[in-house]
């Protein structure tokens, strides 16, 4: 998919010009049984395949480091198979990171993680947002 | 009974009782006792218990709360997580409070049995060096075994019996209360898939939970639950205990068994009951698969950890809790 095709303006305010320059564009990670990609409209990554301790390092290094400074990062959960705590812990500690009036916001959540979400109690924090909805091609 | 008893400290009293009329003498008494000293009163019992109750305190049972045994309870485990819950909610500034819980009935099974017997155990170590509050713990002598009434008598500093309460002699005190748990597991009957594994097979392990689980008809949910706990045992063998482990995988015709086997040491004792703080960092491996089991087994002993996964087949068909929570008559 070109930049032309995405649109000039996505997401709370990002310019796929800037994030692309900034980020770089292709996968982000890749091992036998993940892999995360970039989204763009909304901004943010793609996880499709499983998360357990072997890989949730991967997790938090892509979180850390493929988020724009500004604005509301996007997660696209629809593939994930599996998600163990210590992966989930990585999407807490990122949203966690983002600061003050930021938020993670996690699409297409597979029904059993969002289970665990909600028994850790990390569904209750503010910056961790649970979307009910579809992923948005907006 | 020794009702105005000056409670200092957290007592952990068992009521030996023998048919209705004794379960409402031993029970009303106290809980309107506490209600009248303005202590908050929690009563765990079955749903016929709580009926009965609800009768004879009349409007006093307006300021009790009342919880199901067979729902907190169904995985013991549960128990000591939600008198935490009663205690940090309502006793606030230490002040005293009151509970009834009766975890151990008739129709409970041999697996769900041993560890409410350890939960009982565990509640000495959850609250004994804590705020003072009275539980009390109400034991069918009709319906139980005399074993069980005699581990009864080791769990709890106090028992009483016919409205008089002793000190238990047999009771173990809290150090030993919290000791390594090594009591043997039965060997299953049935046929068993085992796989060793180690930092790279977690995959694996999964998926072999996933296919056992399907075959015995877990359903989707159910399955996801059993390979969220299984996951994070198997996930702690690889932190914890050494590195690798071994799961064992069986069903008989009421459950589906996940056992995983490492050369860790289990040292924790709560570990798998108290509920961490969502902002901290503490392990939850085990605490996590105690939500998603029905029944948690974990044992210590000098050459490693097992921990047992139980999962009923049928969520519907419930063999344990309940059938028969009446007192057995006179």
């Amino acid at each position: 998919m070109g930049i032309a095709d995405r649109g000039d303006w996505v997401g709370e305010g990002f310019r796929i010009e800037d994030v692309v320059a900034e980020l770089g564009d292709g996968p982000v990670y890749v091992d036998k049984q993940l892999v995360v990609t970039r989204t763009f409209a909304p901004v943010g990554l793609r996880f499709a395949g499983e998360i357990d301790m072997t890989n949730s390092h991967a997790v938090v290094r892509s979180l850390t480091t493929a988020f724009p400074t500004t604005g509301d990062p996007h997660l696209d959960l629809a593939a994930l198979i599996f998600c163990d705590i210590s992966g989930i812990r990585a999407l807490v500690d990122a949203a966690e990171g983002l600061g003050a009036e930021r938020h993670l916001l996690l699409h297409g959540l597979p029904h059993q993680i969002e289970k665990v979400i909600r028994v850790t109690g990390w569904s209750d924090l503010p910056s961790l947002v649970l979307c009910s909805c579809e992923v948005a091609q907006r | 009974m020794s009702m105005s008893h000056d409670v200092d400290k957290f007592r952990h009293e068992a009521m030996l009782y023998s048919g209705w009329p004794d379960f409402i003498a031993g029970t009303v008494p106290f809980i309107r006792e506490g209600l009248q000293a303005g202590e908050p009163v929690l009563v765990v019992e079955s749903p016929d218990k709580i009926d009965i109750l609800r009768v004879a305190l009349d409007h006093d049972a307006d300021h009790v709360l009342f919880a199901n045994m067979a729902e907190v309870g169904a995985n013991p485990a549960l128990i000591i997580p939600a008198w935490r819950d009663f205690v940090e909610l309502h006793g606030a500034a230490g002040k005293r409070l009151r509970g009834i819980g009766e975890p151990i009935w008739k129709g409970r099974t041999a697996d769900e049995l041993v560890e409410c017997q350890r939960h009982e155990s565990l509640l000495n170590v959850a609250f004994g060096n804590g705020q003072p509050w009275w539980l009390l713990c109400p034991y069918d002598v009709n319906a139980l075994d005399e074993s069980v009434i005699e581990e009864a008598r080791r769990s709890h500093e106090f028992v009483s019996q016919g409205g008089t309460a002793r000190q238990s002699e047999a009771y173990r005190g809290i150090e030993a209360s919290g000791g390594p748990f090594d009591r043997p597991l039965p060997e299953p009957g049935s046929a068993i898939r085992e796989m060793s594994f180690g930092p790279e097979d977690l995959i694996s392990v999964r998926q072999l939970v996933v296919r056992v689980a399907t075959d015995s008809g877990l359903g989707v949910a159910r399955t996801g639950d059993l390979v969220t706990a299984v996951n994070e045992i198997a996930t702690n063998s690889l932190i914890h205990g050494g590195g690798k482990g071994t799961i064992r995988v069986w069903r008989d015709i009421t459950k589906l068994t996940c056992e995983v086997r490492d050369a860790g040491r289990y040292d924790r004792p709560l570990a798998d009951r108290e509920r961490p703080q969502p902002r901290l960092s503490e392990p939850r491996g085990l605490w996590l698969a105690n939500q998603f089991c029905d029944l948690l087994q974990i044992r210590t002993f000098p050459d490693g950890t097992v921990v047992r996964a139980h999962m009923r087949r049928d969520p519907n068909h419930n063999l344990h809790v309940l059938p028969d929570a009446k007192p057995t008559a006179d």
